[in-house]
């Protein structure tokens, strides 16, 4: 059985030329009030005929250069986004790190951002007391635990996201250069629970311009170029070919 | 919905304490409104005008707090998803949880509210009947009446960045076009029916008549706001759904 399953898929995204979003530039624009301007937007396709599956215990690494589309593919997989062809399986839970944290609110304190977050990844009522233990623990915010968390440096708060991530016991963790920020001790922490991820079995997809990091946690990988795949595979293999790539001067534009 | 209760409650808990969170006198602000309210309009149609109603104070609260509900619940629901770009754009969780969620605060809030002033609303010389068993009713007919607005009006505004000023504006309006202050047979004979078509109407008449009159809403009172209730919770859900799969891209 595969964890993840995305076939065929195809996802379109509106950039218009001027933003119109208000009730009264609609009314303007039917009614040609100003000039008889319209709005008018141009077509771009962030992702076309991808394919490919995760099997078991499988990881993938998504690479390429930027604006290729990894981050649409990962809000895919979430469920955040929806595509306009084309057909998305998950098996298992998901704990997204999309774009460096959960969406977590300001205004709350550690402790409630995590009994939020982590209620929304699926803890329940009965587990969760332990876990903020262990989420705070992780995050190394012990003494900010009662702070709101808008007096939290951003590294801070990425701890927070990654460890609420990761302590929810989600089949699925999608990473989007997360890792990035973060101390170097943070970091070398971050890696060794990953591998603690994979021993257990669990699927990680890892999306990073680190060409080792994909090698060394990832068995296969997709190399997306202009919202298609270029490659995909072995690692070793399409890591080398996105390297020759670069090299030659063919992967960017 | 059974399965995400604790999301649900989360978030009930979440809204509450960031409403909350920026004033010492927290909960007592949303109790110093509608009293400050009460007073002025007291002064105002009892002494300057002499409207002759008499305990205009009851008279007022009764429709004020129920028309609080309604303005406050959808207000502060047309921003839960254009507001909330961080968390619709890297988590998925049910969209529709966020809206009912927000409306769920404001109708707890409600309830608090009105139990707060219940006591000064008998010291001002209101009796409590066993007619006001049937209040709840009424509150859950309006909890879905909001409801249904604030979905439409929270994935509208994700497209629209004026709703928000203009649904201010509707309020505004609907504060004059309700039986808030005044008593609704003095809106002439013509303009009833079109009088009628507001959906707190029915709700704000209903309340005044446990908490003011002492009587039971007829049947007519409870089955049409229940019906306007069920239609706009159709025509909400219907819009919101239409509109879900490309809040992610618009917020």
């Amino acid at each position: 059985m595969n964890v993840i399953e995305v076939e065929d898929v195809w996802k379109k995204f509106k950039i218009p030329h001027e933003r119109k979003n208000t009730v009264l530039d609609a009314v303007a624009s039917t009614l040609s009030l100003f000039g008889g301007r319209r709005s008018t937007f141009e077509e771009f396709w962030a992702l076309k005929n991808v394919t490919f599956n995760v099997a078991e215990r499988g990881s993938i690494g998504v690479i390429g250069e930027n604006g290729s589309g990894k981050t649409t593919l990962l809000r895919l997989i979430a469920h955040v986004m929806k595509p306009d062809q084309g057909r998305i399986n998950v098996n298992g839970r998901i704990a997204p790190m999309l774009e460096l944290g959960l969406g977590f609110h300001p205004e709350l304190t550690v402790k409630e951002n995590a009994v939020v977050f982590g209620t929304i990844m699926g803890l329940k009522r009965d587990q969760l007391k332990g876990r903020i233990e262990s989420i705070i623990e992780f995050a190394e915010l012990r003494r900010f635990e009662d702070a709101p968390l808008k007096t939290l440096s951003s590294g801070m708060q990425m701890r927070l996201a990654f460890s609420v991530a990761v302590e929810t016991d989600a089949d699925i963790i999608l990473v989007d250069e997360a890792i990035a920020v973060g101390d170097m001790e943070f970091r070398r922490k971050c890696l060794s629970r990953f591998k603690e991820f994979k021993k257990e079995g669990r699927t990680i997809v890892l999306v990073s311009h680190d060409m080792n990091l994909v090698t060394e946690f990832c068995e296969n990988a997709l190399f997306l170029s202009k919202g298609e795949i270029v490659a995909s595979g072995d690692a070793n293999d399409v890591v080398k070919e996105y390297v020759r790539r670069v090299e030659s001067g063919l992967a960017s534009p | 919905m059974l399965e995400h209760r604790e999301v649900i409650w989360i978030l009930v808990k979440k809204d509450f304490k960031i409403r909350y969170r920026h004033s010492a006198l927290g909960f007592v602000w949303s109790l110093l409104n509608p009293l400050s309210i009460m007073t002025i309009l007291t002064l105002v149609f009892s002494l300057l005008l002499k409207s002759g109603v008499q305990n205009f104070p009851i008279f007022l609260l009764s429709a004020l707090l129920p028309w609080r509900f309604f303005s406050i619940g959808t207000m502060q629901a047309t921003g839960t998803i254009a507001g909330n770009p961080s968390l619709i754009k890297k988590i998925y969780i049910p969209r529709y949880l966020l809206v009912l969620t927000n409306n769920l605060a404001s109708f707890i809030s409600f309830l608090m509210e009105f139990v707060a002033l219940l006591p000064i609303m008998m010291a001002l010389g209101m009796t409590l009947t066993l007619h006001i068993l049937l209040l709840p009713v009424i509150m859950i007919i309006e909890f879905f009446i909001v409801l249904g607005i604030s979905l439409a009006l929270a994935a509208l505004s994700v497209f629209y960045r004026d709703f928000y000023q203009i649904w201010e504006i509707v309020l505004q309006l609907g504060f004059f076009l309700s039986p808030i202050f005044y008593d609704p047979n003095i809106v002439p004979e013509q303009y009833r029916f079109y009088y009628s078509l507001n959906p707190v109407t029915r709700i704000i008449e209903s309340t005044r008549k446990i908490l003011f009159y002492n009587t039971s809403p007829t049947t007519l009172d409870l089955a049409s706001p229940l019906l306007i209730a069920l239609l706009l919770l159709a025509v909400g859900y219907i819009v919101f759904r239409r509109l879900e799969p490309r809040f992610a891209e618009e917020t």
